[in-house]
């Protein structure tokens, strides 16, 4: 089944690096690998009746008081291949589960998920473990690695499940281990590895086997931040090459900004908001998601593109001062725009000026304003204020 | 609060599993004996020192170099003190037990893990199974295995499963549930989960679990000592006997080393065998440095090609020490092969006559075909020449037709059952209904029907025409056609609800021996006379196979061994009926040497009543520590072997030696406190034992003093002294006859019991104490009978009995199994005029007491020495 994606649209505004060409090849035929329909997943008794009382517009809360428990409510979603998609929440927001339907290692109790077509939940449990072998792997926050068998062994797991000779499995394993920067680990244990380490052994053994898609249950969540930041990097690395698809789960919103092609933010088993980073970030739906991107690293996450306006006069931009492109981090643009005493251009690919960003722009956005009310002020001191108060942020 | 009878309940129910299951028991019994002889000969084999050397080298391949040579001195300690052979089938004892509880503790332990209804329902069962004490389990196995090791490994199995199956369950659960996700999620099925990743992160809890299935198993050796389990054991349970520190501390050593060695290795073994413990001994290894030697381990190739090369030595030697020893049984093969053809008809005495022989004849030698036939083609077949022997021919009325016909053509070997007889049958619980005559005017409660069989039978015919007629039931009740089996069935419906019931039956049959039934009596005679069974041959049989025309003209059966045959053939099932015949010739030994034996030479004087020499098998005979039984059997021992005999001593406890004497795996025993002390016993197993008559007595039993204490002469002098002697009285044995009258008669009858407290002992217990006291001077009141040599070596008082509470005097009896007069007639002969004077017991005694247990041999020499002529007095030739 192809499903042309209803976000194609939107797609435009996504301006971060590659992320471009990393879709360009699957953009005619807009297939989604993976579809979430209308999932639920219900803990306790009478199940069937809970869910009734939840499409309804129950809460948690009232089943709460039932001894039921709601995990996953009315989750629907697709992920197009070679995409990120990110569920972003707290924890008891349901997000873990949601993740381990997908692979069937929990059963719906509603709603169904598809994967290349395949309705996962209608299959036998033979078959299901067929998929999860060969299509569908898994990465692990606490890495569950297993600790009677060597790294290689680990890494070559999931073939010696599917029967792949020795040769074979352990000549792949190698592969995906060099892949993940342990080439010279293979004969070591796992509990002689460092935590970012083992997480990579985590992700050989998940990309040794070829799966297509890669559920990622906020596998680098354990991690100190500065190897968590180091993974990231690494994956996005690895995306570019390998253009897997990946459902990714975090609790972290910049982690989730960093990696999330398309994010879902998830509150008591609901899915909240769905789109972008910028959407997300720029058009919160709802309290909730609005008092959680406050401590978002905007300057990080926004691009040129987001902020830049029109060309205000005809040649404006043109001259041979610094530029920078659509997908330039607004951090950066600052610091050109520290430079330049007038709004920095933005050119595109070919060169041409695609937009401007006035300085006084930048300042308000930084500041958590929307660029369309960013007005400047008439004042003469008041624009010098709005200076000082850039250099502060 | 009304008292239940639980321990009834659980009686019959012990009772019922043993008459209904007996068949399971034995199978159980003879595969866990064939277990255990098949290790305990492997075990034994070897050069005790060689075999040392190669339990050595496991131990440094496991543990390392100093665990090896450790290992080698304790085994070699146990050989030194002599142990050796004891150790070994106590080995053997608890690696049979380990086996066979680890093949049911994994898998449940594994089912338990993954289904939390058989984790629920396992819990409490292994939690009773554990706390209930052990010994109690033995009670049971002695009913259900008789004495040896079979109970003893039943009881440990029993004790040692719930760590087995907990530590399995517990060692799957512990493994990280992270774990079990990501093996699932990379499609691994639930059977590789659990081979892949489940068990190998168990098994270091699991190899925990044996470990201690291996040490409850050792902790349970005494117990399974004192029902005849042998080994270290055994030692132990006959040094607690004797009170003899020396052989209870070298026993228990020796279970200590065992027990040592069987914890490292299991725990090296442990984490040889686990990733996960492989890989932390490595690193401990590494980080240990220095002293390299102790920690050197061979290489598993290097530890297998020397066990390997020491196993061969060790088969080598016992294969040249063994040669020879295999010479063919008695037994004789008479048959070489030859065919002889058995028909049968399918009467239950048919079939079981038929497989009897076809079992007899085919240990003979003989090739046997079995056939089945209808009445008419099986005479038409020997008539023919076709078949050789039948075995059921009711003669001269039941087959009459047929013999008429053929007679000239068959021989008749002689009938081997008679007379039978054709009669109406009626539950006991039937009451007023005893001969055929009563039967009028009950036709409502027997709902007018009488149970018939096939209509063909010359019984319904007569039944029909002319016995109903005979006592005017004809009109009353209607004969319902149908067929034995059908018939059988009916009676068995009818019984279980206890309806009233009229069956066509016959004499012998099996329902006899499985239903309490009535066989209505035949006044006026309409069933005419009873036939003989008769065992036909084909002309010309007896010329062709004189021994087997021989045997079958000797054959005899009585009702008693008839139906007993016909009802193990019964419950066996069909399709089993030779299974059946070999499961009752075991139990029945003799009668196959009885029926078709064998030649073979014994001398006239020694030869049993199946002709063989008594001599050749050993004979079993059990004692306890008690000092008359010691001096007696030690007596007899030295005496026997003069005359060409083997004995087995057996040391046992009272309840027990009963229970193995009365199922014949005790020959005889010499002392039998009988009519009074072991009364319980004897009431109990009394029909299944041989009384060969007293050899000494009157004995009495008294309560006795020290002569310091001066104004204690008769038991009423015991009241108000309490103080003085502690308020105790001190006991031997609790559960014997003896120490019941002394708390339910004694003390009640001389006003004591509120004042004394009898304290539950042994009887070297007992005489231990009396020493201490008696050197110190103190008084005490001890439990005591005459004879005893105890009354020479101390000055005592024999408290008077002028109430008679202790009864009158027992005599010292020789008690045997009920097989032994036939088995041993000329032994019984000697035990039955065996007496011993109190002068003669009491020396003998006194030059055991002297010498010291683990002496017995050498006094009764120096005994016999200065008493020329008691070998020709007691076994005159």
């Amino acid at each position: 089944m192809f499903l042309c994606s209803t976000f194609a649209n939107t797609r435009s505004t996504v301006c971060r690096a590659g992320a471009t060409d990393r879709h360009a090849p699957t953009r005619e035929v807009y297939v989604s690998r993976l579809q979430a329909d209308g999932l639920y997943k219900v803990f306790g008794r009478a199940p069937d009746e809970a869910v009734r009382r939840l499409a309804a517009g129950a809460d948690r809360g009232e089943l709460r008081a039932d001894g039921t428990t709601a995990a996953v409510i009315d989750a629907s979603f697709t992920v197009d291949p070679g995409q990120i998609f990110v569920v972003m929440g707290l924890s008891g927001s349901g997000k873990s589960t949601l993740l381990r339907m997908l692979n069937g290692l929990l059963e719906p109790t509603a709603g169904r998920v598809l994967f290349d077509g395949r309705d996962l939940t209608s299959l036998p449990a033979r078959e299901l473990r067929q998929v999860r072998a060969t299509k569908i792997s898994m990465v692990f926050q606490h890495f569950a690695l297993f600790p009677h068998r060597s790294v290689l062994e680990n890494a070559a797991y999931g073939l010696e499940v599917q029967g792949v000779p020795r040769a074979e499995r352990e000549k792949r394993a190698v592969e995906a281990l060099e892949l993940c920067g342990l080439g010279g680990w293979a004969a070591s244990w796992p509990d002689e590895l460092s935590g970012g380490m083992q997480q990579r052994v985590g992700l050989a053994r998940a990309l040794a086997t070829d799966a297509d898609l890669l559920l990622m249950d906020e596998s680098f969540s354990a991690l100190d931040p500065l190897i968590r930041r180091d993974m990231q990097d690494q994956l996005l690395e690895l995306q570019k090459r390998l253009k897997k698809t990946i459902v990714f789960i975090t609790h972290d919103l910049n982690e989730a900004m960093r990696l999330g092609d398309r994010i879902a933010v998830m509150r008591d088993g609901r899915i909240v908001q769905l789109g972008s980073a910028e959407d997300i970030l720029l058009r919160p739906e709802g309290e909730y998601v609005a008092s959680f991107i406050q401590d978002v690293d905007r300057s990080r996450v926004l691009t040129a593109a987001a902020v830049m306006t029109e060309p205000e006069r005809d040649g404006e931009g043109e001259c041979d001062c610094p530029s920078v492109s659509p997908d330039t981090p607004v951090a950066e643009v600052c610091a050109v725009s520290a430079r330049v005493p007038h709004p920095v251009a933005v050119r595109d690919a070919d060169g041409n000026v695609a937009g401007t960003v006035p300085r006084e722009r930048l300042v308000a956005f930084i500041g958590g304003q929307e660029p369309d009310d960013a007005r400047p002020v008439p004042c003469a001191w008041a624009a010098s204020a709005s200076a000082k108060e850039a250099a502060h942020a | 609060m009304p008292r239940l009878a639980l321990g009834e309940w659980v009686d019959s129910a012990v009772d019922w599993l043993q008459s209904h299951l007996s068949w399971l028991f034995d199978a159980i019994s003879s595969v866990v004996t064939g277990m255990y002889d098949g290790i305990s000969a492997a075990l034994t084999a070897p050069e005790p020192l060689l075999f040392a050397g190669i339990l050595a080298v496991l131990a440094w391949w496991l543990r390392g170099l100093l665990a090896g040579v450790l290992a080698f001195a304790g085994l070699a300690l146990v050989d030194s003190i002599e142990l050796w052979e004891d150790a070994m089938s106590t080995l053997s004892l608890v690696l049979v037990a380990t086996v066979v509880t680890l093949a049911v503790a994994v898998p449940l332990g594994i089912w338990a893990s993954r289904s939390k209804t058989v984790s629920a329902v396992t819990k409490p069962v292994l939690d009773f199974m554990q706390t209930m004490p052990a010994m109690v389990y033995l009670i049971p196995g002695i009913i259900f295995f008789g004495v040896g090791v079979v109970p003893g490994i039943i009881a440990t199995i029993i004790f040692a499963l719930p760590p087995g199956v907990r530590m399995t369950e517990l060692g799957i659960r512990q493994v990280d549930g992270d774990l079990v996700e990501a093996a699932e999620a990379f499609g691994t099925s639930p059977r590789d989960t659990l081979l892949r990743v489940q068990l190998p992160l168990a098994l270091p809890t699991i190899m925990a679990g044996v470990n201690q299935v291996i040490m409850l198993g050792l902790s349970m050796v005494v117990i399974a000592g004192m029902v005849g389990g042998g080994g270290l054991g055994g030692a132990v349970y006959r040094a607690i006997g004797n009170v003899d520190i020396g052989l209870g501390f070298e026993a228990g050593v020796s279970i200590v080393i065992l027990a040592m060695y069987l914890d490292r290795i299991t725990g090296g073994l442990g984490r040889q065998v686990s990733p996960l413990g492989r890989r932390a001994a490595a690193k401990a290894r590494a980080a240990a440095g220095g002293l390299k030697v102790w920690h050197h381990r061979p290489r598993p190739v290097v530890a297998v090609a020397g066990v390997l090369v020491l196993a061969l030595v060790a088969g080598g030697l016992s294969l040249f020490g063994g040669a020879g020893k295999d010479a063919t049984a008695a037994g004789g093969d008479i048959g070489q092969g030859r065919k002889v053809t058995l028909g049968y008809i399918p009467w239950d005495e048919g079939i079981a006559s038929t497989f009897l022989w076809k079992e007899l004849l085919e240990r003979r030698g003989f090739e046997v075909d079995a056939q089945q036939y209808e009445a008419g083609a099986l005479y038409t077949g020997m008539a023919n020449g076709q078949i050789d022997v039948q075995t059921d021919s009711w003669l001269p009325t039941t087959h009459a037709t047929y013999w008429k016909k053929y007679q000239d053509r068959l021989e008749d070997l002689g009938s081997w059952y008679g007379p039978t007889s054709l009669e109406l049958s009626v539950p006991s619980y039937v009451k007023g209904v005893d001969s055929l005559a009563d039967l009028k005017g009950q036709a409502g409660r027997f709902k007018g029907r009488i149970v018939g069989i096939e209509p063909s039978a010359g019984e319904m015919g007569l039944l029909k025409d002319k016995v109903l007629k005979e006592y005017g039931l004809d009109g009353e009740y209607q004969v319902v056609d149908g067929s034995t089996p059908g018939m059988l069935a009916e009676l068995k419906r009818a019984y279980a609800k206890k309806e009233p019931i009229v069956t066509t039956l016959w004499s012998p049959h099996w329902a006899y021996s499985s239903y309490d039934l009535k066989k209505l009596k035949d006044p006026k005679g309409a069933w005419g006379k009873g036939d003989g069974v008769h065992t036909l041959a084909r002309k010309g049989f007896a010329q062709d196979n004189p021994e087997v025309a021989k045997w079958l003209k000797g054959f005899r059966m009585s009702e008693q061994q008839l139906t007993d045959l016909e009802a193990t053939i019964q419950q066996t099932g069909k399709g089993k009926e030779q299974q059946a015949v070999r499961t009752w010739l075991d139990e029945h030994k003799d009668l196959a040497e009885k029926w078709a034996p064998a030649p073979g030479g014994a001398s006239a004087a020694s030869r049993n009543a199946d002709g063989e020499d008594e001599r050749t098998r050993p004979l079993n005979v059990a004692w306890f520590p008690w000092e008359e039984d010691i001096a007696a059997t030690y007596l007899w021992k030295a005496v026997l072997e003069r005359r060409g005999y083997r004995m087995n001593l057996q040391q046992f406890e009272v309840g027990p030696m009963y229970a193995a004497l009365s199922r014949g795996q005790i020959d005889v025993q010499f002392d039998g406190w009988l009519p009074t002390t072991q009364k319980r016993y004897w009431d109990a197993y009394g029909d299944k034992l041989a009384d060969l008559g007293s050899w000494y007595g009157p004995t009495s039993l008294e309560i006795a003093v020290p002569d310091y204490v001066k104004d204690v002469h008769s038991l009423a002098d015991l009241q108000g002294k309490a103080d003085r002697f502690k308020g105790r009285i001190v006991g031997i044995e609790p559960g014997t006859e003896t120490m019941n009258i002394l708390k339910e008669k004694v003390l009640p009858g001389y006003g004591l019991d509120g004042e004394y407290e009898v304290v539950d002992s042994s009887t070297p217990g007992m005489l231990a104490e009396l020493k201490r006291a008696y050197a110190r001077k103190e008084p005490i009141a001890v439990m005591l009978w005459t004879p005893h040599w105890a009354y020479d070596e101390y000055g005592l008082t024999k408290l008077k009995d002028p109430k008679k509470a202790f009864g009158g005097g027992d005599r010292l009896h020789t008690v045997a199994s009920k097989e032994f007069p036939r088995r041993y007639p000329q032994l019984t002969k000697w035990f039955k005029d065996f007496t011993l004077t109190e002068k003669q017991l009491s020396g003998l005694e006194n030059e055991i007491q002297r010498r010291g247990s683990g002496h017995e041999e050498e006094a009764v020499k120096a005994w016999m020495d200065r008493n020329p002529g008691i070998v020709d007095t007691m076994a005159p030739l």
